[in-house]
């Protein structure tokens, strides 16, 4: 079977690992902490939560903690400003290898409308996810993996597991 | 100078939120070149198509964590500041629940939310419906706080790196991760050829 035109004209995945590693690695020698992401979408949530309800999100014993009394606005976060800053990587990426392109990434013969309304679906149950493992594939599964944090092991391995079970179901979504 | 920089107080929080964009543009440069800016690439790890997701990241965390054993061994790095102040924590059954949800969301939205932020800049319509799917997500968690606010700060176990917890050095540990990830190679290019889905 020839590859697909969407797995084109990408790096060797070991060198893109290896080249992701070091962005780690730099990250641990300047800050002490690693990457993250899911994070700066909880912050993000917050405060457009805020501006709907401020009081029901200052008192909410989740959101509170970002609306802490004496604490900076909460998107001024240094995992806020990283995901800001891979948004602009990403586009720089996108643009130098001419790859810009509106599109809905899904199998080839699975309805748009199906496949939004599961990305909506998948970004919502994920959501919660983040926030009971408190990171993500970044925060936790890269970075936690890379300091051999117990916890951040126990959701790398959850998370895989989950999803090659659960790929089954949703195979006509990829296929 | 001897890491971590920002917790040996070498730069300031104000410099730190600079840093944090370069690092960002990075992050988010090396992640397109991976290719995981498209769901596709991100999810046929799953159908055995593919196994790049596999191969970036397990390279990827090899390469930072013998990266800051090393460092540490020559001094360069205190890894000692990490294990007091700034390891993530382990909360073991909630990182497990959330490790379901979040293998769901991913195999069924066909993002993680850093990838998600590069689809974004693609252009990936998807990308954008699953970022705005999570915000909802994480509005229902923390409405839900009065049900599982118990629950979410449950088996909290502090900060606990594996090679403590199976009482052996942090050197041993790193060769057994860097072992089975080279292991885990393997079996990926296993994996391909076996590729159930597309027979």
């Amino acid at each position: 079977m020839n590859a697909p035109d969407y797995t084109k004209g990408y790096w060797n995945p070991f060198l893109a690992g290896i080249a992701l590693g070091l962005v780690l690695l730099l990250t641990f020698y300047i800050m002490g902490t690693g990457l993250g992401a899911s994070g700066a979408v909880a912050r993000t949530a917050a405060v457009l939560s805020h501006v709907a309800a401020p009081q029901a999100v200052e008192h909410n014993l989740y959101f509170n903690g970002f609306y802490k009394s004496g604490a900076n606005y909460p998107l001024i976060d240094w995992m806020v400003f990283e995901v800001i800053g891979v948004f602009f990587g990403g586009l720089i990426g996108v643009i130098t290898a001419k790859r810009f392109k509106l599109s809905v990434g899904k199998g080839a013969t699975f309805p748009v409308s199906a496949r939004l309304l599961l990305a909506f679906v998948g970004g919502v149950v994920g959501g919660i996810g983040t926030r009971f493992a408190m990171g993500c594939t970044s925060g936790q599964a890269l970075s936690g993996g890379a300091t051999m944090v117990v916890g951040s092991w126990v959701f790398m391995m959850t998370v895989f597991a989950t999803a090659f079970v659960a790929a089954y179901f949703v195979r006509k979504e990829w296929q | 100078m001897t890491g971590p920089l920002y917790l040996n107080e070498v730069i300031s929080v104000h410099t730190s939120l600079f840093v944090a964009i370069g690092i960002g543009v990075l992050f988010g440069f090396v992640l397109e070149r991976a290719g995981f800016g498209d769901s596709r690439n991100l999810t046929s790890i799953f159908y055995f198509r593919d196994m790049r997701v596999l191969r970036v990241m397990f390279s990827a965390l090899v390469t930072a964590m013998l990266g800051l054993v090393i460092l540490n061994r020559l001094g360069l790095f205190d890894y000692s500041l990490l294990l007091d102040y700034s390891l993530l924590k382990t909360y073991f059954w909630p990182q497990l629940v959330g490790g379901v949800l979040f293998g769901l969301g991913f195999v069924v939205g066909g993002y993680c939310p850093g990838t998600a932020v590069v689809g974004v800049a693609s252009g990936k319509i998807d990308s954008i419906v699953f970022l705005i799917g999570m915000i909802v997500g994480i509005d229902i968690f923390a409405l839900g706080m009065p049900l599982w606010g118990a629950f979410y700060k449950s088996s909290d176990m502090g900060r606990i790196t594996l090679w403590q917890y199976f009482g052996t050095s942090m050197e041993t540990m790193a060769e057994i991760i860097t072992i089975a990830a080279l292991g885990a190679f393997v079996m990926a290019w296993l994996a391909e050829k076996w590729a159930p889905y597309d027979k």
